[in-house]
C-alpha cells in the first residue's frame, strides 16, 4: 500500500469536521474501551502478571528470531508446508501470484491479514486476473466500498455505522435494505458462502506461528477463517517474521491476553490451529500449504532501540484508547497501521522522512502503554523517533532554532529570569486587564480553539525574592 | 527535614500563587523549604521534542541545584515524572550522571504524593467549600501512580464534595507542543474533557498540572463556561494566601 502518511496534518481538519465519522468513532472506541476494562476486571488471575508473561514470551522470541524461524520452518516442513520468505510487500505479491498460477487459481478467499495490506495484495491479484474476495465482515465491507483501506487493524470498518453498511449492502447486493446487524450479517454470509465453495485458494494471516508444531494460529470471531483455511485446496498464510512463539503453551498465555485486550472477550469465538496439509485419512484441510514469512522492515528492528515494537500482537488496544486516534480515526494515519503502534511502525517501515507528522501526533499520555498487553513502551518509542527526526534534520528549522534558543536561555538563570519577567509582563499586557488572552500572535494555533488564561503578571521568582527581602528586613 | 521546592517554569511564568501554595503546605507540615534561586526548567519540552542535548544540559543543571537536600517536591506530575522516570534515560550514556539522576529520582516527589506518602499529613489549611471534580493528569497518574493521594487530601476538607467525572483518567489534549502543532486535535480532545467536567456540574475542576489547567480553562471559557473554576490541587489545599 502506498503510504499517504505525509499528509496526516493536511487530512486532520476534514476528519475533525466530519460529524458522522466523529459519532462513529466515539461509539466504537467507547465500546472497545469499556469491554476491555470489564474483561480485565473480571479476569480471575493477576492481569498485570499476565502482561509480564506475555512480554517475556515475545522478548524471548525477538531476542533470537533467526533461531526460532529455523525451528518453525523445520516443524512446518515436517507437516508438509512450504515456508517462503518475502523481503517486502512487492515480493509477497509476486510469491502469491506464482503460487496461484501453479495451482490454476482464479479466485482467492481471504481472511484477515494486515500483511496483505502492506503488499496491496488485492490490486496485485486483480492485475494478475485473479479475483480476491475478502470474507471477514469488516474487510468485506471495505472491499465493497470501492476497496477503501481498513481504518483499524482489527475492525476494518471501525469508522462506519451500521446504517452506512446497510446502504452499501443494498447498493452492492441489489437487495432491499436490511437495517439490523443480524440481517446484514446473514446477507453477507449468503453472498460469501458460494465464494468459499468455489475458491481454489484460501489466504489468511496468522496471529501466532508455533515453533514447536509448525502451526499457524488464527483468532477470529466469524467462522470464515476456518473455511478459508480448510475448504480450498490451497492455503497460503502470509504473516510477519516476528509472529513466532515457541510453544502451544505460550500461545495459551497470549490467548488470555489478546481477546481481552482487543475486544474484551474472554476468548474469541474461534481459535484455529492450522497445522500442515491434510494427512491421509483426514477429512478436511488443504492439499497444499504455503507459509510466507515477511520481513518488510522487521528484521532491521531486532536488536535495536525499537526491538520492543516486535512484541506487538496486533490487538488494537493502543488505538482504541488513544485520544488522537479517537479524534481523527485510522485513515488519517495514511498507511496500513494506525494509532500509536502505527505511529511507530509507519516511520520505521516506510521511512522517517515519509511520515514526519506521525511521531509528533501524540500527547504522550501513555494511555496506549498502560493497556498494551505486552508492555510496549509506545510513548518512549515515539520520543526516540522524535530524537531521530531532530538528529536527521527532519524538523522545521524554526522549531529547532526556537528549542535551541530556549534551551540556551534556560541554562542561564539570570538571563532566563529576565526573559520570563518580560514574557509574563507581555502576556499580562495582552490580557489587557481581563483574565484571558483571546488572540495570541506568537502562537495563534493555541488561541484558535482556546483562550489562554492570563498570567498573574509577576514571576514566582521575583515575588519570592521580594518576600524574602521583606521578611529579612522585618526580622532585622 | 530540608525539602527543595521545584516550582516549575510554567508556575514561575503563569501562576506564582501555585508555587506559594505548595510552599505553605510544606511549611504547614513542618518542613524546612529551600527554593533554589537559579532553577529554571526541568527540560521536559526539549526531551519530548527529541532534543536530547538540551534536555541533558538542563537535567544536569537541576541535579546540581537540588544536590544535598533530603527531598525535592514538585507541584506538577509531569515535571516530577520527568525527574523521576526520565532523567535516568536522558543521561543513559553517562554512568556517573545516571547514578546521580537515579539518586535524585528516588528523593523526588509530586506534591500530593509527598504530602500523603512521606509526610502523612492529617490536616490541610484550605477552607474551600463546594463541589469539585478531579482530573487525573497523564504523567502523574501513569508515571507516578498519583490517583488516590489528591483524593485523600480532598477528603481531609470537610467543605469539599468530590464528584468523579466520566473518564477522569483520559488525557485533556495538552501534550506540550502538541497543543500547538496539532491544535485542532488538541482542542477536540479538550472538548471531550470539558464535557465530562460540565456533566458533574461541580463548582471547580481540580488538578495537579498547570499545563493541563491552562488547556482545560482555556477551552472551558471558549466554550462559554464562565462559572467552573479551574484550580490547582495546591491552591485548594493551601487556601487563600495569608
Amino acid at each position: 500500500m502506498r503510504s499517504q502518511a505525509m499528509h496526516f496534518q493536511a487530512r486532520v481538519p476534514a476528519k475533525l469536521a466530519d460529524e458522522r465519522l466523529q459519532a462513529n468513532l466515539a461509539r466504537a472506541s467507547g465500546r472497545f474501551v469499556a469491554a476491555r476494562a470489564q474483561a480485565v476486571a473480571e479476569y480471575e488471575g493477576d492481569f498485570e502478571a499476565l502482561r509480564d508473561a506475555g512480554r517475556d514470551i515475545r522478548d524471548r522470541v525477538v531476542a533470537d528470531l533467526d533461531v526460532w524461524l529455523e525451528t518453525f520452518e523445520a516443524s512446518a516442513a515436517a507437516r508438509g508446508a512450504e515456508v517462503l520468505y518475502a523481503r517486502d510487500g512487492e515480493e509477497i505479491g509476486r510469491l502469491v501470484v506464482e503460487i496461484a498460477r501453479r495451482h490454476g487459481v482464479t479466485k482467492v478467499v481471504k481472511s484477515k491479514s494486515m500483511l496483505s495490506e502492506e503488499a496491496d495484495l488485492n490490486a496485485v491479484l486483480e492485475a494478475a486476473g485473479i479475483t480476491p474476495v475478502e470474507t471477514d465482515l469488516g474487510e468485506y465491507i471495505q472491499q465493497l466500498d470501492d476497496n477503501e483501506p481498513p481504518s483499524h487493524i482489527l475492525a476494518p470498518a471501525f469508522h462506519k455505522s451500521k446504517e452506512e453498511v446497510a446502504e452499501l449492502f443494498a447498493r452492492a447486493h441489489g437487495r432491499p435494505p436490511v437495517d439490523d446487524i443480524a440481517g446484514l450479517t446473514r446477507e453477507a454470509r449468503e453472498v460469501l458462502r458460494r465464494h468459499f465453495l468455489t475458491a481454489q485458494m484460501g489466504l489468511s494471516g496468522a496471529n501466532f506461528l508455533v515453533a514447536e508444531t509448525g502451526s499457524a494460529v488464527l483468532v477470529t470471531n466469524e467462522g470464515n477463517g476456518r473455511m478459508v483455511t480448510t475448504l480450498p485446496p490451497v492455503h497460503v498464510v502470509v504473516t510477519g517474521i516476528e509472529k513466532i512463539v515457541p510453544t502451544l503453551e505460550d500461545v495459551a498465555t497470549l490467548l488470555r491476553l489478546l481477546p481481552r485486550s482487543a475486544s474484551g472477550q474472554r476468548i474469541s469465538n474461534y481459535v484455529t490451529v492450522a497445522t500442515g496439509v491434510r494427512a491421509a485419512g483426514e477429512l478436511d484441510g488443504p492439499d497444499h500449504l504455503y507459509v510466507i514469512l515477511v520481513d518488510n522492515g522487521r528484521a532491521a528492528l531486532a536488536g535495536g532501540e525499537f526491538a520492543t515494537m516486535l512484541r506487538c500482537i496486533r490487538c488494537g488496544a493502543c488505538m482504541n484508547h488513544c485520544p488522537v486516534y479517537q479524534s481523527v480515526g485510522g485513515h488519517a494515519y495514511g498507511w496500513v497501521y494506525p494509532g500509536p503502534m502505527g505511529a511507530v511502525l509507519t516511520p520505521l517501515f516506510t521511512g522517517l522522512e515519509n511520515a514526519r507528522d506521525l511521531p509528533q501526533a501524540s500527547t504522550l499520555c501513555n494511555q496506549c502503554g498502560a493497556v498494551c498487553p505486552v508492555r510496549i513502551p509506545l510513548p518512549g518509542l515515539l520520543r526516540r523517533l522524535r530524537e531521530r527526526q531532530m538528529d536527521e534534520g527532519l524538523r522545521p528549522r524554526r522549531e529547532r532554532r526556537a528549542l535551541r534558543l530556549w534551551g540556551w536561555l534556560a541554562a542561564r538563570p539570570r538571563l532566563y529570569r529576565l526573559a520570563v519577567r518580560v514574557a509574563a509582563r507581555y502576556l499580562d499586557w495582552l490580557a489587557d486587564g481581563t483574565d484571558r488572552i483571546r488572540v495570541m500572535g506568537i502562537a495563534p494555533e493555541w488561541t484558535a480553539g482556546r483562550d489562554l488564561p492570563a498570567p498573574e503578571g509577576r514571576t514566582f521568582r521575583d515575588l519570592y525574592a521580594a518576600r524574602r527581602k521583606h521578611s529579612k528586613e522585618e526580622g532585622r | 527535614m530540608r525539602v527543595g521546592l521545584f516550582v516549575t517554569c510554567l508556575v514561575d511564568l503563569m501562576r506564582p500563587r501555585i508555587g506559594f501554595a505548595a510552599l505553605r503546605l510544606l511549611e504547614h507540615a513542618g518542613c524546612e523549604v529551600v527554593v533554589p534561586a537559579d532553577q529554571t526548567c526541568c527540560g521536559q519540552p526539549a526531551w519530548n521534542a527529541g532534543d536530547r542535548a538540551t534536555s541533558r544540559r538542563l537535567a544536569l543543571k537541576l541535579i546540581d541545584e537540588f544536590d544535598g537536600l533530603d527531598y525535592v517536591v514538585v507541584p506538577s506530575g509531569s515535571c516530577a515524572g520527568m525527574i523521576r522516570v526520565h532523567y535516568p534515560e536522558v543521561l543513559r550514556d553517562d554512568a556517573v550522571a545516571r547514578a546521580r539522576a537515579e539518586a535524585l529520582a528516588a528523593r523526588t516527589f509530586e506534591l500530593t504524593d509527598f504530602l500523603v506518602n512521606v509526610l502523612r499529613i492529617e490536616d490541610v489549611p484550605g477552607g474551600f467549600r463546594g463541589s469539585v471534580t478531579y482530573h487525573d493528569s497523564c504523567s502523574g497518574l501513569r508515571e507516578l501512580g498519583v490517583k488516590a493521594q489528591p483524593r485523600a487530601l480532598l477528603g481531609l476538607m470537610p467543605g469539599v464534595e468530590l464528584r468523579e467525572m466520566e473518564a477522569a483518567e483520559a488525557c485533556c489534549g495538552f501534550g506540550g507542543a502538541f497543543a500547538v502543532k496539532f491544535a485542532g486535535i488538541s482542542t477536540e480532545i479538550a472538548t471531550r474533557k470539558c464535557r465530562s467536567i460540565e456533566a458533574t456540574a461541580a463548582d471547580a475542576v481540580v488538578l495537579g498540572d498547570l499545563g493541563c489547567m491552562l488547556n482545560i480553562e482555556g477551552r472551558l471559557r471558549r466554550l462559554g463556561d464562565e462559572h467552573t473554576r479551574v484550580l490547582h490541587i495546591a491552591e485548594i489545599l493551601a487556601g487563600e494566601d495569608g
